[in-house]
């Protein structure tokens, strides 16, 4: 049951990053993964184990889009993009992290820890 | 370096669904650009090497995982689940609602305009808002796109203006342009077209709206 909590949790959160990065710009694999490791200082950080099966599954839903395309070293790299529907997603899943950590807070006075 | 696309290939072996090439081309370049920042940042060779493979995490569960997601991607993919199906089941419905019309001999009521009859199967006109209202709530519910949604709800209007379209110009080609002829494709078109959209529309508009979000 805690594993399957813990799943869901970090999976959730996995979603948020990753659509929230692509609303910015389309990205490829490797700068998804380097860029949520820079930006939350090492704390989230994603294996391609962790990475892609979330891709792939996100792209099967239609909320993200990927194409074949050459960085700027010239290199093909699959770019994924946010689609309208990847969009909508944002805002709700944006507020239930919000209400989540707020219940949280008042439950277990997180953000004084 | 290594051949990142051999050894992906030869970790991931086993399922055909996970070793796609774009999937193998895929990883492989996520670790030679991890292998080439580790070299730049100073480790060296073999330190990258061991670097980019820590990188992928278990192997397993990248198989497992990747498998997953593409094994129901190709049962079933997000257009088929989102516009496909929603309007099959539209035109489905609208399409036994009038055969039972006929089945059970409600008569069509006549409307003669000069020599040009049209027959309105007001029972079955009355139906279509809910097979529009199912199509597009299956496509809602799918996460379909608003021109998905659209598209599904109005399918068998769709379908008729299609079929119209392709019967015209045979009809031209066969008799040549009468005045006749093209009265009555246009009554025909607001016949099993445009009243059969609007009726479909009514069910279909509720749910243009954005879809409430999937719970995880």
């Amino acid at each position: 049951m805690t594993k399957r909590i813990r799943y869901q949790i970090s999976r959730g959160s996995a979603e948020l990053a990753i659509l929230s990065l692509l609303a910015e710009q389309p990205l490829y694999g490797f700068e998804i993964a380097r860029q949520i490791g820079e930006r939350t200082g090492g704390r989230l950080q994603f294996t391609l184990a962790s990475l892609y099966p979330l891709l792939y599954e996100m792209e099967k839903r239609g909320w993200v889009e990927g194409h074949w395309q050459a960085n700027q070293a010239g290199r093909d790299r699959r770019y994924y993009r946010l689609t309208a529907s990847g969009r909508r997603q944002l805002g709700p899943l944006r507020q239930e992290w919000r209400a989540f950590f707020q219940a949280l807070d008042t439950l277990a006075g997180v953000s004084h820890a | 370096m290594p051949d990142w696309k051999k050894l992906v290939r030869k970790r991931l072996q086993g399922s055909p669904r996970v070793c796609r090439q774009d999937v193998i081309a895929e990883l492989a370049a996520h670790l030679e650009e991890t292998h080439e920042h580790a070299c730049a940042s100073g480790l060296c060779e073999t330190e990258a090497i061991q670097l980019a493979l820590r990188e992928v995490g278990d192997w397993h569960a990248l198989q497992a995982g990747i498998a997953r997601a593409r094994t129901e991607e190709d049962f079933m993919n997000h257009r088929t689940k989102s516009l496909w199906l929603p309007a099959l089941t539209t035109f489905l419905g609208a399409s036994l609602a009038l055969m039972l019309c006929q089945f059970l001999g409600m008569p069509p009521h006549l409307l003669w305009i000069h020599s040009i009859g049209m027959t309105f199967y007001w029972p079955w006109l009355a139906s279509l808002p809910i097979f529009g209202a199912a199509g597009a709530h299956l496509s809602q519910r799918a996460q379909g796109a608003l021109p998905a949604r659209l598209a599904a709800g109005l399918f068998p209007a769709l379908i008729m203006l299609i079929v119209m379209l392709l019967i015209l110009p045979i009809c031209l080609a066969i008799d040549g342009v009468q005045f006749l002829q093209v009265a009555s494709f246009g009554l025909g078109l607001i016949n099993w077209v445009a009243l059969p959209a609007f009726a479909l529309a009514i069910g279909t508009v509720p749910f243009l709206k954005p879809e409430p979000r999937r719970s995880q």
